[in-house]
């Protein structure tokens, strides 16, 4: 049975508050969106940063991502969860969760946690393409649920991931610690969130 | 349910338990998910292997 929670995102640009779904899984209709909605928006962001003459270092690293093979390849598994955030009608976020890892960090090396396979907001909210996003928090949104699954699977909301060089100064801000460039992942830089930060993290979120 | 295990099995259910810093429920759940993980690679015909990482020396889990 799918879980669905009530939260609040940020309107780009009236800042008013936005009821959004946070759901427990990603099903067919989430897919549907990344397919016929994120899809279209990502092909014009690209088009246009082309025509800017944006070098492609600077476009959304995560393009090429493909959201329905991603879930087709740990479809049953209970070790890959997802988490998706929809409001206004369509999914703002995606995340998909591999809890069969353990973390690195001398203080908690060796055990379990929730490791951030893939974390990806809807083309429109990214804050780092030149336009305001349409809605702010998705991202924080989809880490707050990691925590907490983390949390809730007995892992005390240690969290780990592999950023993409555009999300390193999200993931800082977020408070997880950053041990640096992994040369066994493409030298992407490795974050970690120890419990103690875990619990700060979800008492402020 | 009712969990039936041995005094060796509870042991190292205990042992898991304290060096993962987890609850013995928490650690069967885990257990599930690699069990359900590998057996869904090995399935699809992939090798179960474990590496040292020092000596780079291969040993393969066989799985029947």
């Amino acid at each position: 049975m799918v879980d669905v929670s009530t939260i609040y995102l940020v309107a780009g640009d009236t800042v008013e508050a936005v009821e959004a779904e946070l759901r427990d899984t990603i099903e067919e209709p989430q897919l549907v969106d990344w397919q016929t909605q994120w899809q279209p928006a990502l092909i014009e962001t690209l088009r246009a940063l082309a025509q800017r003459g944006v070098p492609m270092a600077k476009w959304p690293q995560s393009w090429h991502w493909d959201w329905r093979q991603k879930r087709a390849g740990v479809a049953g598994l209970l070790a890959y969860p997802g988490f998706s955030v929809v409001a206004q009608g369509v999914t703002q976020g995606l995340a998909q969760i591999d809890l069969t890892r353990s973390a690195r960090a001398p203080e908690h090396a060796g055990k379990p946690f929730a490791y951030v396979d893939y974390l990806e907001v809807a083309p429109w909210n990214r804050s780092d393409l030149g336009k305001t996003p349409r809605l702010k928090g998705v991202g924080t949104a989809l880490l707050s649920a990691t925590v907490a699954l983390s949390d809730q699977e007995g892992f005390r909301g240690r969290i780990g991931l592999h950023s993409l060089p555009q999300a390193d100064d999200f993931y800082r801000r977020k408070g997880l610690t950053d041990l640096g460039p992994d040369a066994q992942y493409q030298g992407l830089r490795y974050f970690e969130m120890s419990e103690d930060h875990a619990r700060a993290f979800l008492e402020e979120e | 349910m009712t969990l039936n295990l041995t005094d060796a099995e509870m042991r190292v259910l205990d042992d898991l338990s304290a060096r993962k810093d987890l609850s013995k429920t928490a650690v069967l759940r885990q257990a599930l998910r690699l069990y359900q993980a590998v057996e869904t690679r090995v399935e699809k015909g992939d090798k179960l292997v474990f590496e040292n990482e020092s000596t780079r020396e291969k040993a393969e889990l066989m799985l029947l």
